[in-house]
């Protein structure tokens, strides 16, 4: 896992926002070049990688999905050589005041994320976490170097290093993305040692935490007969410990509901406990909240199956991930896939579900 | 351009009856185009021009249709009972006009207001016809109706009318099509249907097209009104280019490269960041296996009310900019 580990650790140093994941993309191919046969980008800046299966051609595809974009900030005025902004994703703003930010102006700029004092605040916001329309990015520049650097549009991201935590804990912003392609990755690596029949097509989507513009496409070309989509859900802890909360160190979620295929979750569940590893299932009532959702309605439709790797503090720059988590759903996915018989697609039909 | 923009800006074309407007359109181009299609939800696509060395194959969408109404009742004393088609706002109600597809007018009431310092909803309003029964009510459940408002020049460069949202689009588009001479790229121009209705035509014409480029031509809001919306783009400022709105985030080398076109002819240019709504553009980005989108925008105040109020200037300067975008070659870098 430490090639595995210094790559996620990598990836969480990058800027990377939804719609601008240029930086990110280039770490993902260097790392995935010697483990796929075949990379591409897509016309919206996604990452396809091919692995080729060693079944007769034509050999069915599966499209295993992560996405790469991560949340943050966008400027939208400038006043006094202070910024104003909007979030690019569901940025939680309770947590930004005082966060170190880098503002992507014409050049990298270090800055804070400030709140003007409370009682200065209209009555509507005093003694409250700040909304985000009253915060304010600080680059500790005049205003006159402030309007030659920066401009409406540009784009501002987190700047907190990961940290590793005792016991096997990771914790730092954009884990969300991080981590799903982290296991992704874990996965190729595993069926370097495989020889799988199918072929698989990993790709790092774009777009993911607003539009979802990279599931809607990528599949379309590459026409996968079925997908899994990798991506963080909550954790459970003190104050998020409810059904839609899973335990941390318990291995992926299987998600359940209508995004996802039945017959195939009940190949991994059954696959995940013959190989006695622990997971737990998540039901998604309706959107999951994935790639899937995206995925599942290209084109003619495609079967899906998500696996969540459980993430405390969702969307927060101290996000924390358990390394043994995100290792379990790359080698479950990695299993799943060499065990894959030419003819899966006709074991799992819709109408053969429970 | 003005006598254009009042002919289509007072056309009738509610989202799904489209036609009236498409029919003024089709007048307009035909000279100046190769072929001109209506697809199976009724958008308008024209083609322009073949793909020379270093063009790309470029898709540019304004929509026909307006926000408007649909008569769901009519009740035994002739009132019309409606709903909105599109994100038509009920504040902008009371007193309006309507004009149904078959002609015929009719004012909005509404039921007496128990709290006048409250928007009454759709439920509560209803169309007045002049009818004195259902028997004798011209308007039957089901008829569309736009809002009916004449276009008006506030001042030299101030123009007011209903459906500006998107007509001005419209107009933009046709007189690119009448000015541009020449261009490497292949260019289909789509005057697509049902945008206010979840970008219903542009989704469809998009697939068809199958194109390597986007861009929609549309307006946006304006914060320039006091007290308003808080936002950085202004009437007279020029053309905004669009950086992301709800719906996506341009391709920003697609932004880049409108920037730069329009630093080269010397025309005045803002950033949008919009937070609510989107535009075809977006319908364009997700088609197939993705296209990289941008949009220009036109500032407007009002939108979604029956007087939505523009700068002429920013039209003028619309034009000028995707004639020089779409008359050169695209090199996304």
């Amino acid at each position: 896992m430490t090639e595995n580990q210094d790559f996620l650790k990598r990836l969480l140093t990058l800027p990377g926002l939804s719609g601008f994941e240029d930086p990110v993309r280039k770490v993902i191919a260097e790392e995935w070049q010697t483990l796929v046969d075949e990379l591409k980008v897509s016309p919206l800046g996604s990452l396809h990688g091919l692995k080729r299966g060693y079944g007769p051609e034509p050999r069915p595809r599966v499209l295993l999905a992560a996405h790469m974009d991560a949340i943050g900030l966008m400027v939208t005025s400038i006043q006094e050589g202070l910024l104003r902004v909007t979030a690019i994703g569901g940025v939680d703003p309770r947590i930004l005041p005082g966060t170190p930010v880098t503002v992507h102006g014409r050049r990298d700029l270090p800055a804070w994320v400030a709140a003007p004092p409370d009682h200065l605040l209209p009555p509507s916001q005093a003694g409250k976490p700040v909304s985000l329309e009253y915060l304010l990015v600080d680059t500790g520049l005049s205003a006159q170097e402030v309007a030659e650097l920066v401009r409406v549009g540009d784009l501002v991201s987190f700047n907190t290093q990961p940290v590793e935590l005792s016991g096997g804990v990771i914790a730092g912003h954009s884990l969300d993305k991080g981590a799903s392609v982290a296991a992704v990755t874990e996965c190729l690596r595993t069926l370097q040692q495989m020889k799988p029949g199918w072929d698989v097509w990993t790709v790092a989507t774009v777009q993911e935490e607003i539009t979802m513009a990279g599931a809607l496409t990528s599949p379309f070309d590459l026409r996968p007969q079925i997908a899994i989509v990798v991506d963080v859900t909550f954790a459970k802890g003190p104050g998020a410990s409810d059904y839609r909360a899973f335990e941390m160190d318990k291995g992926p979620m299987l998600g359940v509901g209508p995004n996802i295929h039945p017959a195939i979750f009940q190949s991994f569940k059954t696959l995940a406990e013959e190989l006695d590893l622990p997971c737990a299932v998540e039901p998604m009532p309706a959107h999951s909240g994935t790639d899937a959702f995206g995925i599942q309605v290209v084109a003619e439709g495609i079967p899906c199956m998500v696996l969540g790797i459980p993430l405390r503090y969702m969307h927060t720059p101290v996000e924390a991930v358990m390394l043994k988590d995100i290792r379990r759903t790359g080698w479950l996915m990695a299993q799943f896939i060499a065990r894959m018989e030419m003819n899966f697609m006709e074991k799992v039909r819709m109408e053969d579900a429970e | 351009m003005k006598a254009l923009i009042k002919k289509f800006v007072e056309a009738a074309g509610p989202s799904g009856f489209e036609n009236a407007v498409r029919d003024l359109v089709k007048a307009e181009i035909a000279p100046y185009v190769d072929r001109i299609e209506v697809d199976a939800l009724g958008s308008l696509i024209a083609w322009k021009g073949s793909r020379q060395p270093g063009g790309k194959r470029v898709m540019i969408s304004a929509h026909l249709d307006e926000i408007g109404v649909i008569a769901t009742h009519v009740d035994q004393n002739g009132f019309v009972r409606f709903t909105p088609l599109g994100a038509v706002r009920p504040h902008t109600c009371l007193g309006g006009r309507v004009i149904f597809q078959n002609g015929t007018r009719g004012v909005i009431g509404s039921e007496r207001l128990e709290d006048l310092a409250r928007t009454p909803g759709f439920e509560q309003m209803f169309i007045d016809v002049g009818a004195a029964s259902r028997e004798d009510c011209p308007v039957r459940t089901g008829d569309a109706g736009s809002f009916d408002r004449d276009f008006v020049a506030l001042s030299e460069n101030r123009l007011a009318a209903k459906a500006m949202d998107d007509r001005i689009g419209v107009a933009v588009q046709v007189e690119v099509i009448r000015q541009l001479k020449a261009s490497p790229n292949e260019l289909v121009f789509v005057f697509s249907t049902q945008e206010e209705v979840m970008l219903r035509g542009a989704t469809t014409a998009a697939y068809a097209v199958d194109p390597e480029i986007g861009i929609s031509i549309d307006v946006t809001v304006s914060g320039d009104t006091p007290r308003g919306i808080k936002m950085e783009t202004a009437l007279g400022k020029g053309p905004a280019i669009k950086v992301r709105d709800a719906g996506m985030i341009s391709d920003p080398r697609l932004v880049r490269h409108m920037c730069a076109a329009a630093e080269r002819l010397g025309i005045p240019v803002q950033l949008e960041i919009l937070e609510g709504g989107t535009t075809d553009a977006r319908a364009i980005q997700t088609t197939r296996a993705g296209v990289p989108a941008g949009c220009v925008s036109i500032p407007c105040r009002y939108i979604h009310s029956p007087s939505e109020v523009l700068d002429y200037q920013d039209v003028i300067n619309s034009v000028k900019l995707l004639v020089e975008l779409l008359g050169h070659p695209i090199d996304l870098q």
